[in-house]
């Protein structure tokens, strides 16, 4: 370890300290309160499995409002991508629209489904909303990263050609990207999901609804089944988004490496 | 030592000879204070197939990305077929649609098929609608499986290229820019990573292909005997500078900067320097 090394490490450990102090963050409390979490605990036990239909009903309609908002907020994304790419574009392109994304990708979700219920009043279609802006942000982000670090070499063999840059998108940019895009959406619909269940929060549909409202009547019982539901859908989709990813990223992505120099 | 004896190509005074590349007094440079060529004068003819040998850092990819406008010269005059090239010049765009480019890396696209790669060279011709719903004509699909067959890969074209052996990509390259229906061929060390027999297979394809569609084939290499075997015209550079020409006139080897010369004193010549 050099010295510098120490220096950074005692700066990082002198700010934990500062922060933690501000935000009157006290371990000692923590270990005081583990008891209440037992009485949480407890009443959560009590699972009422009676509301396992309506709770598996509205985890449909979580997984449908962030199919939905995933989709549309993917297609919105990957033409932004391209614009906000500084591979493809000048500057006076890709600034403004990376400034756009940015101001996008400030508001949480949850902010997003705020404005929506005042917009198009409570539901799950504001939820569906909040989903497709909140997508539009981060994936276009993530695509127009994966869209710069594509290589160079086919790029430019192909514009070599004369081709123009639509056809230069269509034939070279989406197939060298497409395993990352294709990661990213599975990525994306399974982050969607559990901030999908968390927007009934604030009126905008979804599990999260019947989450908070049995939490605020403190019917931990209810809420349980509602919150297991949600573990076993995540627990499924982390499960089906590995294997697609075994069948087709991670295949694809060895080839590249195979034929990397 | 390299016989005259193996040189396999016609000589030039068979071939027209009507100038499609011109370069003169051409220098380019990668920042302010280093050239990456200096004082470059090259003259191509049509039908020509021409070697730049050099070793790595010599400058010679560079004289390659000049010719299909991809870089753009500092200093001098470069015209191809009487056009400056300049990829956002509308008049060059449309004749870089004749210009086979195959870079050292090849350029292929891994993980689409190999006759979707090979489609890419038919995409100056279609339309936008075409292109946009990947419809290429049905005679564009029967072009690239004539292709297919004239680079030895029929059979193959459904596999992804990443699926491919060194030297099958090398073809699916070739391939590609033959699907341009080229004027120009313009290949990157494009056999020096591969053993002497495949090499010989891609260089007698190329031949074969230049013969086929009247191509001027413009080839760098790393290896002069190699450059040798098939070119008529051989230029080394060093350094950034053109430090030797020479071309094959029926069975005598003819150095167009210092006058005649044998072939061993050339050899003799760039085996000294490539010693240094």
């Amino acid at each position: 370890m050099t010295p510098k090394n120490n220096i950074i490490i005692g700066i990082i450990i002198a700010l934990l300290v500062v922060a933690s102090y501000n935000v009157d963050a006290n371990p000692i409390e923590f270990i005081e309160g583990l008891p209440n979490l037992a009485i949480v605990v407890e009443e959560m036990l009590l699972v009422e499995p009676k509301y396992v239909p309506t709770a598996i009903w509205a985890m449909f309609e979580t997984i449908q409002m962030a199919f939905i908002g995933t989709i549309i907020g993917f297609a919105i994304a990957l033409p932004l991508s391209m614009l906000a790419a500084r591979n493809l574009n000048s500057k006076y392109v890709y600034a403004p629209v990376r400034a756009l994304l940015a101001t996008i990708r400030t508001f949480p979700s949850i902010l997003w489904a705020i404005l929506f219920v005042i917009m198009v009043g409570l539901g799950p279609f504001a939820g569906v909303l909040a989903i497709i802006m909140y997508t539009i942000g981060f994936v276009s982000k993530l695509q127009y990263e994966a869209i710069e670090t594509i290589d160079s070499d086919p790029m430019d063999a192909v514009s070599s050609i004369g081709v123009s840059k639509w056809q230069l998108i269509r034939y070279v940019v989406i197939p060298e990207s497409a395993s990352h895009l294709l990661s990213q959406l599975l990525y994306m619909f399974d982050y969607n999901i559990r901030q999908t269940s968390i927007l009934g929060l604030v009126g905008a549909g979804g599990i999260g609804f019947y989450i908070i409202n049995y939490i605020k009547f403190f019917e931990y019982g209810k809420a349980a089944v509602f919150m297991l539901i949600v573990l076993i859908t995540v627990l499924i989709i982390d499960w089906v988004s590995v294997k697609i990813r075994d069948k087709y990223i991670i295949k694809s992505q060895h080839g590249m490496e195979v034929t990397t120099k | 030592m390299k016989k005259i004896q193996m040189i396999k190509n016609q000589p030039l005074s068979l071939i027209s000879t009507t100038k499609i590349i011109q370069m003169s007094n051409v220098s380019t440079s990668y920042d302010s204070k280093n050239f990456a060529l200096k004082g470059i004068n090259l003259s191509i003819d049509r039908g020509t197939n021409y070697a730049i040998v050099g070793q790595s850092g010599s400058g010679k990819s560079t004289l390659l990305k000049l010719m299909n406008g991809m870089m753009i010269s500092s200093n001098g005059t470069i015209k191809i077929d009487y056009v400056v090239p300049d990829m956002n010049d509308k008049k060059f765009k449309k004749m870089m649609h004749t210009i086979g480019y195959i870079p050292q890396s090849l350029g292929l696209i891994k993980n689409i098929t190999v006759i979707e790669n090979i489609l890419i060279g038919a995409l100056p011709r279609l339309s936008k609608i075409q292109s946009l719903f990947k419809r290429f004509p049905e005679h564009e699909i029967q072009e690239a499986k004539r292709i297919l067959k004239l680079v030895a890969l029929s059979g193959k074209e459904n596999r992804k290229v990443y699926m491919l052996s060194g030297g099958e990509k090398r073809r699916v390259a070739i391939a590609r820019a033959l699907m341009q229906k080229p004027t120009i061929l313009l290949a990157d060390e494009i056999v020096s990573e591969l053993d002497h027999v495949t090499a010989h297979e891609i260089m007698d394809l190329i031949a074969d292909a230049q013969k086929q569609m009247n191509l001027t084939a413009i080839m760098v290499h790393h290896d002069m005997q190699l450059a040798l075997e098939y070119a008529n015209r051989v230029a080394v550079i060093k350094d950034g500078e053109k430090i030797l020409e020479i071309g094959v006139e029926g069975e005598k080897i003819v150095d167009f900067q210092t006058g005649d010369m044998s072939a061993e004193e050339i050899m003799e010549m760039y085996s000294n320097d490539s010693k240094k």
